[in-house]
């Protein structure tokens, strides 16, 4: 009668809880159905990739006819003479940075040194949360001697109004010059004493000879970072003995907002192809890329206009890689297929592009996901200042005039062409795509695309997760049915509606404990200065301590009774979250993680529970369950990684700390992810494998 | 308990220096920004009125009570460390309050439970008592903790609301008062908890419907008649005790009219208290800042066109006025739950919503935790709740820092966070009505 009652008082659920029900009740074959659509998906992305086209129109690339001509190229070997001469005179470094102030005053420039330190290590995983403007300029003092020397030049725009600039950045070593720099500083002058003379620049030009003893990303990053946080400093400051006192070249010079950085140099070795190469170089802090316009024009111009030939990095080891060749294959074989049912898909890609383009991807998701810049222009992309970083591979000898003088005709007709092309802008870069993958220099996959596999992957978790929940919730509810047949009680359930609570509070704590584990590097790098290996043992040590005083403190998660169901899906939601916000701090990481986590979260089952099924399909699962626990440690991750990219399969603890220095001093979110996303989940997987599954029979058998 | 989370509030006041929560949007608006006050206060002080230059917007009281505060400034700390301990001491008073509170919900309900001879059949599932309960939830709610630490008057705005609703439950007519008519004059919304006030003061706390003592004293009619039935159903409805509400009345009278002349005093040499009216409750009701926060008015008023923007604004200001009463009608044997209600809907709805709202709404929900035990969607809220607020500064940075985002993005979680508040609302309400319901079939059987 009581339950008659009850199904009286409950009214029909709505149709969307209804669909969700229906989901949440087939939630195996779903989920294996979205992850196989997931995988798939992922592999086919190559031949989704559209060709790039140029959105914005006031870019018109190649336009005007190339003022660069061979008067320049005299002048930049002049240049090149006379750096020469002044980096043998002088000893103490300070040479050529006052050569080129030099050259650079002769044209009518502004001038102005910039001097900064190296940067130390620094433990600022969260950097790239917090705003840029936090982190002020460390200014060398006189007496610190070891700083480095970055040379500006601006040139004012005749016909702009100084409140935009572009920015041309040519690294070089000072300390150590070498050939290929010194073409690059040559070739940078050219452009800039022809820019001199333009006629038609209505946006500033910042020339930026950045001194790379300590890296080339420091030496931008400190000058940006100087250029968009001015100090006050009180008093005169004294520049450095080496200097010349004068006050127009110590003070720190500015142009206005910057619209784009060209990054270029002349690379070291040579390129034995048919024609000299520029690559470029665009990932940078947190999978950030500039704007794909940019990339459009340099490519446009450097292939069409230039005759160069333009490539993207590539992870070389997949081109000649067998079972690549395979899936183009069948990639192949499927997409003429699909072809000829409509003719309008056009998924049908020749092998060797597919290979190459999944190299291409590859290397792209790599870079983007590991959250590292691959060059300087990711200093400019943390101050969204779209940027990109060519470098050049002659393929003459360097010392070769008659080709070098040619080199330098192109690579300053390119440089000149994507400038006039940027000076067109009226307003930022906004038109073409910020979030995209590139397979070729000239194709790309957007978002919307590249976004269907990881959709596809992530989707079965929320609904196994409701599943899972309203599955813990059934059970309990049937058991207090029971209950409820004693003592005649509707009202007799102990918050049934609330049992997850227990479990999130064992996510809770084992969360606590990634946030400890993951800031302990901070103390760690402070207090003991020892190899890799010791800070790695100290590092694994204290995380076990931790964790188990935790246990102690706030309970072990077997303690209070949890079911195992309702903690994998208190799981699989705190990994849906976290796989969803990363997804849009940096979506490579989301998507390899995805890769690794999903399925370890997806079967994730204790050991001891009674599943009711065959000896096989047990072990299987069984088996799969403890790979993917395994291999779902991050250092394991880590040694794989290794071992499939070096063939080296040694042990060694120390790796790991020196890659996660790696991250964090880079302040990758990456960092954030493994330690905040992934390990959690390992945790919680591994207490979910190791399940006691005692609750719910012992109950049982109390009844 | 209470104590440590007193104490990290401390740590994270003393050490938490670089967090900059004061300039997220999610933690303060323009209303309650600490940063605002000290601009205001030093206009003041340089006689000028507090309100010139559209930087301050909250309450005169504050400028005098916080003003002074903002101005010293210890070198190496955070910048406004002795208002921060203020908001500290702020949060453990509305906690203890909201434990109170709490208390007397809870011998309420026993009392008709007892009433009604479902003692022993109807335990609590909660082991604790939902006062702990409650207040432990505020303590420790990490919005709570943000809004506390991050520079904003949302505490104090918080406490006054809790006065109210803890004078109310306890029946102190001058106490309900007095935090009816400061909440009312520092944020405008607390306005329409003027029902569930008075309704506490006239029928008393919370207790199940009517009809359910009406059937319980027919039904023990039917096999003796006892005296408790009778004496009970007519104690908990149909008559309403007036003397307090009139009480009440005389004093929200007493309190606004010594308020009103405080602010005079203080704002008598700059500007008035029309400029006050104006430059308070006008911004309020007219979203003249559409800087983004976690609302969703920000976006709309942004993009609506301007002559359709007075219509919009009687549209959303109306909006929650139109809640009042239906839910006022439904619930009005638990005013106690109708301030919640009330309270949640304001926080949603209001035109600079911040975390410090929720943090009130979601403080006074653990006072009902017995009655919501059965409440569905929980795991889907909590984890909701969790995901926005994660996602919220995560998107503010991809639009605001990164470029790579746009406003919509950042409105999207916003949209997010109304829907999941709507879900916890109608949630909240429906299980509470259940509840009711299923008390009423308790006693058919």
């Amino acid at each position: 009668m009581e339950s008659s009652a009850k199904e009286d008082a409950q009214p029909k659920p709505r149709l969307i809880v209804r669909l969700g029900r229906l989901l949440a009740s087939h939630h195996i074959l779903f989920s294996a159905l979205c992850c196989s659509a997931g995988i798939i998906a992922l592999l086919f992305l190559p031949a989704l990739a559209k060709n790039t086209y140029l959105s914005e129109n006031a870019l018109i690339p190649g336009s005007a006819n190339p003022l660069f001509s061979t008067e320049d190229v005299a002048e930049a070997n002049k240049f090149i003479k006379g750096i020469e001469a002044a980096a043998g005179e002088s000893r103490d470094g300070m040479g050529m940075p006052k050569f080129i102030v030099q050259q650079m005053k002769e044209l009518g420039a502004e001038v102005c040194y910039h001097e900064f330190l190296p940067h130390s290590k620094h433990f600022h995983p969260l950097k790239f949360f917090t705003s840029m403007t936090n982190d002020l300029a460390i200014h060398p003092n006189g007496t610190y001697t070891n700083s480095g020397t970055n040379t500006i030049g601006i040139i004012r725009a005749p016909r702009g109004d100084g409140k935009e600039a572009i920015v041309l950045v040519t690294p070089y070593n000072s300390q150590r010059v070498k050939e290929n720099e010194l073409l690059s500083l040559a070739l940078g002058f050219s452009v800039f004493s022809l820019l001199s003379r333009a006629e038609w620049l209505s946006k500033d030009i910042v020339w930026l000879s950045a001194d790379s003893q300590f890296g080339e990303y420091t030496a931008v990053s400190a000058w940006l970072s100087q250029y968009h946080n001015p100090t006050f400093v009180a008093g005169v400051t004294n520049g450095p003995d080496g200097i010349a006192e004068k006050a127009e070249t110590t003070d720190f010079k500015r142009a206005g907002t910057m619209a784009a950085a060209l990054i270029f140099k002349v690379g070291e070795t040579r390129n034995y192809g048919d024609r000299d190469s520029v690559t470029m170089y665009a990932e940078a802090s947190n999978g950030q890329m500039p704007n794909l316009d940019l990339l459009n024009v340099v490519h446009y111009l450097a292939v069409h206009r230039q005759g160069f030939r333009v490539n993207i990095e590539r992870i070389s080891s997949l081109v000649t890689s067998a079972w690549l060749r395979v899936i183009a294959e069948v990639i192949q074989t499927v997409g003429s297929l699909l072809r000829k049912i409509n003719p309008d898909w056009k998924l049908d890609i020749a092998a060797p592009d597919y290979v190459e383009g999944t190299a291409n991807l590859a290397s792209s998701i790599y870079n983007q996901a590991l959250g590292v810049p691959t060059g300087s222009h990711g200093a400019f992309r943390d101050y969204q200042v779209d940027a990109v970083s060519l470098e050049f591979s002659p393929t003459f000898h360097l010392r070769n005039e008659n080709a070098k003088s040619s080199f330098l005709v192109r690579g300053g007709r390119l440089i000149e062409g994507v400038v006039r092309s940027v000076n067109n802008l009226l307003e930022k870069f906004h038109q073409s795509f910020f979030l995209y993958l590139l397979t070729a220099p000239s194709k790309f996959i957007s978002v919307g695309v590249y976004m269907i596999p990881f959709a596809l992957l992530v989707v079965p978790l929320p609904i196994v997760a409701a599943a899972l929940a309203d599955g813990g919730k059934t059970e309990g509810k049937s058991m207090n049915d029971h209950n409820m047949k004693g003592s005649a009680d509707i009202l007799q359930v102990d918050g049934g509606a609330w049992k997850w609570l227990q479990s999130a509070r064992v996510l809770l704590v084992i969360q606590i404990w990634a946030v400890i584990v993951s800031l302990l590097p901070y103390y760690i790098s402070q207090i003991a200065d020892g190899t890799p290996i010791q800070s790695a043992v100290i590092w694994v040590v204290l995380s076990i301590i931790v964790l188990i005083i935790l246990y102690a403190m706030l309970g072990s998660p077997y303690s209070a009774g949890v079911e195992w169901k309702l903690l994998k899906a208190t799981m699989i939601t705190s990994i849906s979250i976290g796989l969803g916000l990363m997804s849009i701090i940096n979506f490579a990481t989301a998507q390899l993680g995805s890769l690794i986590v999903i399925p370890m979260c997806l079967f994730s089952r204790p050991v001891k529970a009674r599943l009711g099924m065959n000896f096989l399909p047990r072990t299987v699962l069984l088996a799969s369950n403890i790979f993917l626990a395994i291999f779902g440690f991050p250092p394991v991750i880590l040694l794989v990684m290794k071992g499939l990219s070096k063939g080296t399969w040694t042990v060694d603890i120390g790796d790991f700390w020196v890659s996660m220095e790696f991250l964090w001093e880079w302040s990758s979110a990456t960092y954030l992810y493994i330690f905040l996303v992934h390990l959690p989940c390992w945790l919680l997987c591994i207490h979910v494998l190791v399940h006691p599954c005692r609750q719910a029979g012992s109950k049982v058998k109390w009844e | 308990m209470a104590a440590a989370a007193v104490g990290f509030r401390l740590v994270l006041v003393l050490f938490g220096g670089d967090l900059h929560l004061s300039s997220r949007p999610e933690v303060s608006t323009p209303l309650t920004s600490l940063r605002r006050l000290a601009e205001g206060y030093w206009l003041k002080q340089a006689s000028m009125s507090p309100y010139s230059g559209s930087m301050y917007h909250g309450s005169p009281l504050l400028l005098s009570v916080l003003g002074p505060l903002t101005s010293k400034r210890s070198g190496g700390h955070h910048a406004h460390i002795y208002c921060s301990l203020v908001f500290v001491a702020v949060d453990f008073i509305a906690a203890m309050l909201i434990r109170l509170t709490g208390r007397t919900l809870q011998i309420a309900r026993g009392k008709s439970l007892k009433s009604l001879d479902l003692a022993k059949s109807v335990n609590d599932p909660v082991n604790a008592s939902a006062g702990d309960t409650a207040s432990l939830i505020y303590l420790w709610n990490p919005w709570t903790i943000i809004t506390c630490v991050g520079s904003c008057t949302s505490p104090i705005e918080n406490l006054m609301v809790v006065v109210m609703i803890y004078g109310a439950c306890s029946r102190l007519a001058p106490l309900a008062a007095f935090g009816y008519v400061m909440a009312t004059h520092l944020s405008l919304y607390p306005a329409i908890l003027i029902l569930p006030v008075t309704l506490l003061l006239g029928y008393g706390p919370d207790t199940p419907p009517a009809k359910v003592f009406l059937q319980k004293g027919s039904s023990a009619s039917k096999v003796d008649i006892s005296d408790i039935g009778k004496s009970t159903s007519q104690r908990g409805f149909g008559q309403i005790s007036w003397k307090p509400v009139l009480h009440f009345m005389l004093w929200v009278f007493i309190w606004s009219c010594y308020v009103l002349v405080l602010n005079s005093i203080i704002l008598n040499k700059a500007g008035g208290l029309q400029e006050m009216f104006e430059k308070t409750y006008g911004f309020i009701l007219t979203v003249k800042d559409l800087s983004p926060n976690i609302g969703v008015l920000w976006y709309f008023f942004a993009e609506v066109f301007d002559f359709f923007r007075s219509f919009f604004l009687i549209v959303f200001n109306m909006n929650i006025i139109f809640m009042v009463l239906p839910l006022a009608i439904r619930l009005r044997h638990r005013p106690c739950f109708l301030a919640f209600v009330y309270t949640a809907i304001v926080g949603m709805l209001k035109s600079y919503p911040s975390a410090g709202d929720s943090a009130l709404y979601l403080g006074l929900l653990g006072l009902f935790a017995n009655e919501l035990a059965e409440m569905q969607f929980t795991f889907f809220l909590f984890f909701g709740y969790i995901g926005v607020s994660l996602l919220s500064p995560v998107m503010h940075n991809l639009w605001i820092w990164r470029g790579t985002g746009n406003a919509n993005f950042y409105f999207a979680t916003g949209l997010a966070y109304t829907c999941l508040q709507t879900v916890l609302v109608v949630e909240t309400v429906s299980s509470m009505i259940k509840h009711d319901r299923k008390l009423r079939l308790l006693i058919r059987t």
